[in-house]
């Protein structure tokens, strides 16, 4: 059954929300929600989902959050825990303006996936970084990271030996653990790939 | 444990394919290639930068890197690794192509008279250098006839003239793009003339192999069921097995054989095009690689094995003998540019992917990516693949695929 807390579960600032209900106005019905919740993990942080659903769009293992002035925000029970005391922002300044998420939460708890992660942050992810890409852990489990690779990687005509001789290689022997690493990516989803193939002919990036 | 050295360029469609391989064989590998690869500082030994187009210093990297990590095998992935490969295998001590065969399959000029000294069907065929005036040729050459610039791989800048006319827009169009190229490495077929040779009408067939000792083992041969009759040259359809008679792919291995021969070329895959039509068996051309784009993947052998397995086996001097394609029929449609544009999205590919026999449909061009058709372009959209009990199947297959496609393509 889905759970109303007025616990400071998630807090959204006057002007956030100030912002929230105005965009919502605007733009959907007068019973709507906003859905909250962490759809990834990327090298910024945690990736999240922000968006309006009709208030009744919840599910029974939901998380509600009155946030006040009728804003009532859904959070899924996947994220529930990794938003956890997360505030939401609005920031107006020299450099733009936009919501701002901050959560104190950790990107992992586990410790075979904080050391994936360390890796990916202190090795990888600088590197790849170079050809505008990156990698990130979706899951570790029984021996095995799942992983997405994201920008340049993504359809890039390299990425397998981005992937074979060096993420798995550079990823076995720092964590023992990892005897496999599945790439979920969908590479024809990529839309500014580093390398393209071409048919025998000079392409523009040779 | 053996280590093979992969000569693969960044415009390759099939590195995957050669890494899964060497996995598969429990190989140390090393992927050679012209740009730097994003992790090569993680795993040096894994990583080597290559200039293609400096084979002398290219060559020299290898020897040395070598020393340090002793290479049992140098194998291209393509077409533009292909002399680098045979150049370092022969100063590695290690089978394969020579240097002096890849570069003659490699130019369409070279091959023309090596097939014509064997006795092999040839067309009648001038050089034409790229600089002179085109209509003091027209006026010389029979019609119809095909212009090809002798060092372009993949049909690129390949066209049919059927009258003076089209022979000199042909032959500026060429000009054009050719003055677009980079200069030539060493070693490389040139690009400052042209061949001009007789059209042959004919349906046309592909035949992959292996050569062992310059003895040619046939490992498939494939219909092209789309005629190939110009103005450009595009291929679509590949379907296995052939449906010509076994008397006819006699007379293909044979040619194939021959013309392998003339060429000189030894130990490695050879990738061949071949006319057909009642002159005879017409070969077009020899090239020292095997098949090129993700075409590979419609070919199995044995227990499900990979081209690219059973050519690392072979470069390891692993026995490949009676080694023998799977019995289902198979085939891969490579998907043409419609016309030249952005292209915004392409429709349909579930409802393709869906279709009876359909095993697959791989898009290579990102949307939001500049599309340019043949005979400049040097893409594939992508690829579709089928498998069935017999070819027509197949064919079938991959045709009622392609349709449910649709191509969302802005003008530039």
């Amino acid at each position: 059954m889905s759970e109303t807390t007025n616990e400071p579960w998630v807090t959204v600032s006057e002007l956030a929300r100030e912002k929230i209900l105005g965009l919502m106005k605007s733009d959907s019905p007068s019973d709507s929600a906003l859905r909250f919740g962490v759809t990834g993990r990327g090298p910024g942080g945690f990736q999240y989902r922000l968006g309006f659903v009709p208030g009744s769009d919840l599910a029974a293992d939901d998380r509600v959050v009155d946030a006040g002035e009728g804003l009532r925000i859904l959070i899924d029970s996947g994220s529930a825990e990794l938003v956890k005391g997360t505030a939401i922002d609005f920031i107006d300044g020299p450099d733009g303006a936009g919501f701002q998420i901050n959560n104190p939460n950790p990107l992992w708890t586990d410790p075979l996936a904080l050391s994936i992660q360390k890796v990916f942050d202190d090795e990888i992810n600088p590197q790849i970084a170079a050809h505008g890409g990156w990698v990130s852990l979706l899951e570790a489990k029984d021996g095995v990271a799942y992983i997405q690779l994201g920008g340049g990687c993504q359809g890039c005509g390299m990425v397998d030996v981005t992937l074979k001789q060096g993420i798995e290689v550079v990823l076995k022997e720092r964590v023992p653990e990892i005897r496999e690493v599945v790439d979920t990516t969908d590479h024809a989803g990529g839309s500014n790939p580093y390398y393209r193939p071409s048919k025998g002919g000079r392409s523009p990036y040779s | 444990m053996p280590r093979l050295l992969l000569l693969i360029s960044t415009q390759s469609y099939r590195a995957g394919a050669f890494l899964d391989a060497a996995r598969a064989l429990g190989v140390e590998f090393t992927v050679g290639s012209n740009r730097a690869q994003a992790l090569a500082g993680l795993n040096p030994a894994g990583h080597l930068e290559l200039d293609f187009r400096d084979p002398n210093a290219a060559l020299e990297r290898i020897v040395e890197f070598s020393r340090r990590h002793p290479i049992d095998a140098v194998v291209a992935a393509d077409d533009d690794g292909a002399l680098l490969a045979a150049r370092a295998s022969r100063a590695l001590g290690r089978a394969a192509h020579t240097p002096e065969a890849v570069a003659m399959a490699r130019d369409k000029l070279a091959a023309r008279e090596a097939f014509a000294r064997a006795g092999l069907l040839t067309p009648e065929h001038v050089t034409v250098p790229i600089g002179d005036d085109p209509s003091s040729w027209a006026a010389r050459v029979r019609y119809p006839c095909v212009l090809k610039p002798r060092g372009l791989s993949a049909s690129r800048g390949v066209i049919r003239a059927d009258d003076a006319v089209g022979f000199g827009a042909a032959f500026r169009r060429i000009a054009a793009m050719l003055a677009a190229e980079p200069p030539r490495a060493s070693g490389e077929p040139p690009i400052d003339s042209l061949l001009v040779e007789r059209f042959i009408p004919g349906e046309e067939v592909a035949l992959e192999g292996l050569v062992t000792g310059g003895a040619l083992e046939t490992l498939a041969i494939f219909d092209k069921p789309d005629p190939l009759d110009g103005p450009f040259f595009e291929e679509t359809l590949y379907v296995t097995p052939t449906r010509k008679s076994e008397e006819l792919q006699r007379e293909i291995h044979d040619t194939a054989a021959r013309a392998i021969g003339a060429l000189g070329l030894g130990h490695g895959p050879v990738h061949a095009e071949f006319r057909l039509n009642a002159e005879g068996v017409w070969p077009l051309e020899i090239a020292p690689r095997s098949i090129g784009g993700l075409c590979s993947r419609a070919l199995r052998f044995g227990e499900g094995e990979s081209l690219e397995t059973l050519l690392l086996r072979h470069a390891l001097d692993l026995d490949v003998r009676n080694v023998r394609r799977e019995r289902a029929a198979s085939g891969v449609m490579m998907i043409p540019i419609p016309r030249a544009g952005i292209l915004r999205g392409i429709g349909g590919i579930e409802r393709a992917r869906g279709e009876p026999g359909i095993t697959d449909v791989r898009i290579s061009i990102p949307v939001g990516a500049r599309l340019t058709p043949l005979p400049e372009g040097s893409q594939y959209l992508g690829f579709v693949f089928a498998r069935g009990a017999e070819p027509e199947e197949v064919e079938q297959a991959l045709r009622r695929a392609h349709q449910r496609l649709t191509f969302d393509i802005a003008p530039v």
